[in-house]
């Protein structure tokens, strides 16, 4: 039992220890090796680009179905009007971040890794290499770069389009009133909250792309090695994000606390 | 051009290098030759760094690259090609780009120059016009011509082969095996083909290495290593197992 606990807790280590590293190797190549903009606006597309249907569609619904359950609550309590800035704080704080980084991990950390891992097995890392290429700088470099970019934009987008639904669905769905609607939102909601939305955002995207490149660069075992990458990918990373969360919701909340 | 010293190298629990001591003069082909998973592909990742050994010395040009960091690696990198066994192309890139890749990394800007260099590195592997394919439209001898493309465009002093024959048809076969010598005379480069197929090792060999149990078991002219009678050997150039029906 001890020897299990052992053993995972060491495994565990080495893991964070190979991520500092791939952080470390990273910010050394952001620094001595001149940055790839093609290359980085390519990522920016892949990464920020064509990731924004799947997150305004995950921004829209979570705010209408939010807003839907909150009415059914809160109308009975003649609290009607606090709808809007319930749902949009909880945007802002929690699930627009948290959302956005669980979409972008399935759909971004998952072709990070398995992009590079079929690299990886196929000998492409070590041709980049034998021509003199550092694979950090040409692979990781840019996919950091656009994911650190792209993060914020899109909890942005999605906290934006949350808000809007649930406006749509509280005041014409529902029987909210527009103005109080309207009015207790901007009561409740500051920059505090946007604030605490981008961070979580930037920190997020820094956790998803630093464990999806991590897990391409180590993929092994040929064709086997490289459908268990993505899946890993998105496990390690998701998981990450929800119990990230947690710990960045309670120091965030000294930063950024939160009520009127 | 490459020295290695008392080269070993332990991968996972077993030790395929056991103290390699090999010497490859410039302006040489030697051949490496030894039966599958004797580790001939692994010593020869170690002169280019991409391996690192467990102990021992490689020195390229009388400098010894185990030691230095892979960001270190990347000036000598350039000195050296390696053609990889799968070709390894990038496969998110065309034909032209994969070998304007080497040139632009080294700073190359002008495209005219860019074009003329790729078609003049097509040209010397008989693949003039093939620009636009796609790795994945290439038959697997000509993916290994268009590897060999982009390893000679940037002009190494040295290049490195690593089974290029293997996978393909006698004829492709023996079309890159004179694709090798006559690249070898034209640009008199050092080259270093890994192969355990004897009519490559022949026909391309100035000298012959036989990887055996982890150490260089004879180093010299392809003829001695014919007249040979040494069990090990005779049984690998004849091909016998030892296995009875």
């Amino acid at each position: 039992m001890l020897t299990t606990l052992g053993r995972t807790a060491l495994s565990l280590l080495q893991y964070l220890g190979e991520l500092a590293a791939l952080a470390y190797e990273t910010c050394v190549s952001i620094v001595v090796a001149p940055i790839r903009w093609r290359l980085l606006m390519r990522q920016i597309v892949e990464v920020g680009w064509r990731s924004q249907m799947v997150v305004l569609v995950t921004g829209a619904f979570t705010g209408a179905v939010l807003t839907a359950q909150t009415y059914f609550q809160f109308s009975r309590l003649g609290m009607k009007s606090a709808v809007g800035s319930v749902v949009a704080v909880a945007m802002f704080r929690e699930l627009g971040p948290v959302l956005t980084a669980l979409m972008v991990s399935g759909r971004v950390g998952a072709a990070i890794a398995a992009e590079i891992g079929t690299m990886k097995v196929t000998e492409q890392i070590d041709a980049l290499r034998a021509l003199g290429v550092h694979p950090t700088d040409y692979l990781v470099v840019p996919r950091v770069l656009a994911m650190l970019l792209s993060m914020p934009l899109l909890v942005a987008e999605c906290c934006a389009v949350s808000i809007i639904s649930s406006y749509l669905v509280g005041v014409h769905l529902l029987d909210i009133s527009g103005p109080y609607h309207i009015q207790n939102t901007l009561r409740y909601v500051g920059s505090r909250d946007l604030k605490m939305a981008l961070t979580k955002g930037f920190v997020f995207g820094i956790v998803i792309v630093f464990i999806a490149c991590h897990q391409g660069l180590n993929t092994k075992n040929g064709a086997v090695g490289v459908g268990r990458a993505p899946t890993e990918a998105v496990v390690i990373g998701s998981l990450s994000v929800l119990i990230l969360n947690f710990f960045l919701s309670f120091a965030l909340n000294i930063i950024f606390p939160g009520g009127v | 051009m490459i020295s290695v010293r008392q080269l070993r190298k332990t991968l996972g629990t077993k030790e395929v290098l056991r103290g390699v001591d090999l010497e490859i003069t410039r302006g040489e082909t030697c051949v490496i030759m030894g039966r599958s998973g004797c580790g001939k592909s692994v010593l020869l990742k170690h002169f280019i760094g991409l391996l690192k050994p467990t102990s021992g010395e490689v020195l390229v040009e009388g400098e010894d690259i185990t030691p230095l960091p892979e960001r270190k690696l990347g000036n000598l990198r350039k000195k050296l090609g390696m053609l990889f066994q799968s070709a390894a192309l990038f496969d998110s890139m065309n034909v032209e780009e994969n070998i304007a890749f080497p040139l632009r990394e080294s700073g190359l800007k002008n495209p005219l120059e860019i074009r003329d260099r790729v078609a003049e590195a097509l040209d010397m592997v008989d693949l003039a016009g093939e620009q636009n394919k796609m790795p994945e439209d290439l038959s697997g001898g000509m993916r290994k011509r268009v590897g060999l493309a982009r390893t000679i465009v940037s002009r190494p002093a040295c290049l490195l082969y690593d089974e290029p024959t293997t996978g393909l048809d006698p004829i492709a076969s023996d079309s890159i095996n004179h694709l090798i010598r006559r690249l070898q005379k034209r640009l008199a480069v050092t080259s270093v083909v890994v192969t355990h197929d004897m009519k490559t090792a022949f026909h391309t060999a100035d000298r012959i290495a036989f990887l055996h149990e982890g150490r260089i078991y004879f180093h010299g002219l392809p003829a001695d290593l014919r007249a040979s009678r040494d069990e090990s050997i005779v049984n690998f150039i004849e091909g016998h197992s030892g296995d009875s029906a």
